[in-house]
């Protein structure tokens, strides 16, 4: 798969109206997640990952990025279902997160979604995990998306915290 | 030509330097006089550019420290000062102070004042 | 228009930074503290804030500021006395002052009349005064830069002189007398200098009035003897022109400007500067060349150096004609003065990297030949040599860019010193060394704040009390040494003192409390030393707000690994303590050797690398608690399996694995066994930190010639963790 460049001022960024929100679409599994298409800087086939040592299962280690090292979060062992056994045809999501670049290992890019923020649904109390990892929950085409935290998604990358 | 800034203002320090290796001069700074002297018992130069208010040591106190230091009578040492109000540029002079600049300087009138006061 | 840029953010930065300090100097003042010191500070602060936001145009931070200045000048000099309610319409006026940086800063328009209150109660505080004591102070120090010019009242009255055009005269010839007297020369003016800009107004001849001058044997090293007359003939100058060359001079000569009228009619408008006395009139003195001028201010006698042909005609002519360079920069610099230009350190930045690259490549280029590619294509052979050798220069002349010397941090010091002397009330001397040792300039930058953490801990925990010091039969002042000096690929930044040296016990019996050491462990002197790195260990016994706050020197130490150096600490008690900080020539580029740990891709740094060995010749024993030593030359070291130590699961043949002798800092040793050595090789250094965060054991990232990340292992980093380790 070519890596494809995402261009922030592209026609699909001017319909970017106040009120709406683009999303790029991602699954795990069934499941399809969200992150806000603005932090998205690029979007790579997966090709390894240089493990790092002492860090937990969902780092899957580092990779190249036009001479920078970019850690890889395997996004389904960071939702506690396992680590993901990658092949070519997985997905690699770059990302800015503050001023760091990290990548999100995840099944598919499935769509890029346009969405109203005031159809955006707090994530139901009661599972911690789910509210500490999402930001909150749309519907779109009857599916749930759920919005990923990044900077949550991230943290607590080293064994010992 | 070797230049030794003395100001306590990193905004003035950098704004001098930016000129001064425009203009192909050799910069060395320091923060206050005291710094100043201890680069002048290491360092030749051929002129010295001073702030007046600085702490630790001010210019005043500075300039008197290198002309009485017997080896630096004939170093050009421009005061930089803000007040135009003649008192403390005399103060400056009395104490051996070559001339003077008034801030905001711009580029080429500092220049050309360093030009008035070194071969 | 971004250096503009640069200098806003510099003067930004600035301001915060005098803003706290602001903030802090009346937080003293409201506690009670009035002394001189205090205010003197408080006024350089806005002093300063004033100076820059003239110069980048802040005209209403600039107003306010001077008005603020302006009662705090008052206050300072005790004419105004600092009431309660001064000092509140002070810390009101910080405040104001503080929004007007932030609206300049972000461009943001504050009300036309904000602070004017607070501006008029300054005003009226500072008048209020003034009328008291009937000063009459001028209220705007930002006028225009003008020279006053006396005008002689006799002269005035006549009415010609009113009629004559006050600025420009046509073809105005100008008769200049100019006595310097030795204050002149005692604040470095230069006579010389003085002619060459007059010179520069128009065409000049000069005459030295040598008449004064007494016999060698009178000679006065330091007397003065010499005058001038100088004929100036310069259309559309007026008076104020030729004063303001004798601007630096006022009141240090005798001066006098006459002109001469178109005429020959000495209508004289004098610009007297000073009194003005006449010089005797020498009848018999030749115009002089300014390479004959020269001659007159040399110590020696005229006449003894061999001398150029005078031109006396042409010589004003002859230096218009390059007038317009001398303006600028005078032939003497052009020849003299350092070639250089200023880079971007971005670009420069571009280019290590890139060489960088090249580095790679080639190595990668060069480990593709087998022997059969060698002995088929000898060429090849031969051109990738000298392309290695070639990008071997490259990569040093590169760096060299970057290098700078070390005083620009060291200098920094001296000041601190006198800080810390005067807050602890200890006696002692800065020594500094090999300041002119160079190193990378980005490791430079990371220099600063490590050092200053070392000299304060050294002044703090090691130097002591004078009274101490002197019943320790030491004198009573104590020396901290500020050394730096290249060893081989190093460079060594060492800090010393001649202080009580680490206190051992206290030191382990911290640790034990906060359970850095096992209770039952016991450490090696040189151990209990390194731990005053631990994270978040302080000895102080009162916590002093020098260097005990909790944060201490593990921030160095992970200040300095995070550029790629070690720290080592060696403590003699009763006579000192010496920190090492071992720090790369250059950030970029590490010789290393490539091994694999399982199956991913380690470098090890080559410079800690002893020895390599093959597990099955090497002699292993076990230890009680399971861990494992290697008996090397009679040496017995500990021995870490880093695929172990980093979880991953070896299937190589254990006796086919490699034994990697390594010596951390203050030579230590510590066997690393990998799975497979490949190869020695350069690599450029990569932080993990830039994206990710520092992991324990690994000292960063690097980028292989196949284009996947390799792991630096940080050796010092795994000596120390195995000893946390042992401990827990």
């Amino acid at each position: 798969m070519e890596a494809l460049g995402y261009k922030e001022d592209g026609a699909t960024g001017a319909a970017a109206a106040h009120n709406t929100l683009q999303l790029i679409a991602f699954s795990i599994g069934e499941q399809t997640y969200g992150v806000e298409i603005t932090t998205v800087r690029e979007i790579r086939a997966w090709n390894g990952a240089t493990p790092l040592p002492n860090t937990r299962e969902f780092v899957r280690g580092v990779i190249n990025l036009r001479g920078t090292i970019v850690p890889i979060f395997d996004l389904r062992a960071r939702f506690g279902e396992g680590p993901t056994s990658p092949t070519k045809n997985h997905v690699v999501v770059v990302m800015s997160v503050g001023d760091k670049w990290v990548g999100i290992l995840v099944d598919a890019v499935s769509d890029i979604l346009t969405v109203s923020k005031d159809d955006i649904h707090n994530v139901p109390e009661g599972n911690s995990g789910d509210t500490e990892l999402l930001n909150g929950i749309v519907t779109h085409d009857s599916r749930m998306v759920g919005l990923i935290d990044l900077h949550a998604v991230v943290s607590g990358a080293k064994l010992d915290s | 030509m070797r230049v030794l800034t003395v100001d306590d203002s990193r905004t003035i320090l950098a704004m001098l330097h930016h000129t001064l290796s425009n203009a192909g001069f050799e910069v060395l700074q320091a923060e206050d006089g005291q710094q100043g002297l201890d680069v002048l018992k290491k360092e030749s130069v051929d002129i010295v550019i001073t702030d007046i208010n600085m702490p630790v040591m001010d210019g005043i106190e500075f300039i008197k420290n290198v002309r009485a230091s017997g080896q630096h009578q004939s170093l050009p040492i421009l005061i930089l000062t803000t007040e135009t109000s003649q008192d403390k540029r005399d103060q400056g002079r009395a104490a051996g102070g070559t001339g003077w600049i008034v801030k905001p300087f711009d580029p080429e009138k500092l220049i050309s004042v360093i030009h008035k006061v070194v071969h | 228009m971004s250096d503009l840029d640069d200098f806003k953010a510099t003067y930004f930065d600035e301001c915060s930074e005098l803003l706290t300090e602001l903030e802090e100097q009346f937080a003293a003042i409201e506690a009670g503290d009035r002394s001189s010191d205090r205010l003197n500070a408080v006024f350089r602060a806005i002093h300063s804030i004033k100076g820059g936001g003239g110069a980048f145009g802040f005209s209403a931070l600039v107003a306010f500021a001077h008005a603020y200045e302006t009662l705090l000048d008052h206050v300072r000099d005790g004419r105004i006395e600092l009431s309660d309610v001064v000092a509140t319409l002070c810390i009101r006026a910080n405040d104001i002052v503080a929004d007007f940086v932030a609206a300049a800063r972000d461009g943001a328009a504050l009300d036309a009349d904000y602070g004017a209150d607070e501006k008029a109660q300054f005003d009226a505080l500072t008048r209020g005064e003034q009328a008291a004591v009937g000063e009459d102070e001028p209220m705007e120090e930002f006028d225009i830069d003008f020279v006053p010019v006396m005008v002689d009242l006799e002269q005035a009255d006549e009415p010609d002189d009113f009629a004559a055009p006050p600025l420009a005269v046509d073809d105005g010839h100008w008769e200049i007398r100019f006595t310097p007297h030795g204050e002149l020369y005692a604040r470095a003016n230069d006579p010389l200098l003085l002619l060459r800009e007059l010179a520069e107004l128009g065409e000049i001849s000069v005459k030295a009035v040598l008449g004064h001058i007494p016999p060698l044997a009178d000679f006065e090293p330091f007397g003065v003897y010499c005058s001038w007359e100088i004929t100036l003939v310069a259309p559309e100058i007026s008076e104020a022109d030729i004063a303001e060359v004798f601007e630096f001079v006022e009141g240090n000569c005798d001066l006098s400007i006459v002109q001469l009228g178109a005429l020959a009619e000495p209508r004289a408008a004098s610009a007297a500067i000073a009194e003005a006395e006449e010089v005797e009139p020498e009848d018999e003195v030749p115009v002089l060349s300014f390479a004959e001028l020269a001659e007159t201010l040399q110590p020696t006698p005229p006449k003894a150096a061999p001398v150029a042909p005078a031109a006396p005609a042409s010589l004003g002519a002859s230096d218009t004609d390059d007038g317009e360079n001398d303006r600028r920069s005078g032939p003497d610099d052009r020849r003299n003065g350092v070639q250089s230009i200023r880079v971007d350190l971005d670009k420069v930045d571009r280019v290590v990297n890139m060489v960088g690259e090249l580095v790679i490549t080639q190595s990668m280029l060069t480990q593709q030949m087998d022997e059969t590619l060698r002995a088929r294509y000898q060429e090849l052979v031969r051109g990738l040599e000298v392309l290695a050798q070639t990008t071997r220069g490259l990569q040093d002349s590169v760096m060299a860019i970057r290098a700078q010397p070390v005083k620009s941090v060291f200098s920094r010091m001296p000041r601190l010193m006198r800080e810390l002397s005067l807050k602890t009330g200890k006696k002692i001397r800065l020594e500094t060394v090999g300041e002119n040792t160079e190193i990378d300039k980005t490791i430079i930058e990371q220099l600063s704040d490590p050092l200053t953490h070392m000299i304060r801990n050294s002044a703090d925990h090691g130097i002591e009390m004078p009274e101490i010091r002197q019943a320790a039969g030491k004198p009573e002042t104590g020396t901290i040494r500020l050394s730096a000096e290249q060893a081989g690929g190093n460079i060594l930044i060492i800090v010393e003192d001649d202080g009580a040296g680490i206190n051992r016990e206290r030191v382990l019996e911290v640790a034990r409390d906060r359970l850095v050491v096992a209770p039952e462990q016991t450490l090696t002197d040189e151990q209990i030393d390194q731990l005053i790195f631990a994270p978040g260990f302080s000895t102080a016994d009162t916590v002093s707000d020098i260097s005990g706050r909790g944060v201490g020197m593990d921030v160095v130490l992970s200040n300095i690994k995070k550029i790629g150096g070690s720290v080592h600490v060696k403590s003699w008690p009763g006579r000192g303590t010496r920190m090492t900080l071992r720090l790369p020539l250059t950030l970029a580029v590490l010789d290393v050797m490539l091994v694999k740990v399982a199956a991913s891709p380690y470098v090890i740094p080559l410079s800690s690398i002893v020895e390599t060995i093959q597990c099955a010749r090497a002699s292993f024993s076990r230890m009680p608690t399971g861990g494992q030593v290697l008996q090397v030359r009679g040496e017995y070291v500990q021995v870490v399996d880093l695929a172990q130590r980093f979880e991953m699961t070896s299937d190589t043949n254990p006796d086919s694995r490699f034994v990697v002798l390594c010596e951390a800092e203050g030579g230590v040793k510590v066997a690393l066994v990998v799975d497979d050595i490949i190869g020695q090789q350069q690599v450029v250094i990569k932080s993990l930190e830039e994206n990710f965060q520092s992991i324990e054991g690994i000292a960063g990232g690097t980028i292989l010639g196949d284009g996947n990340v390799a792991l630096i292992v940080d050796v010092q980093g795994l000596k120390s963790s195995v000893t946390h380790q042992n401990a827990a």
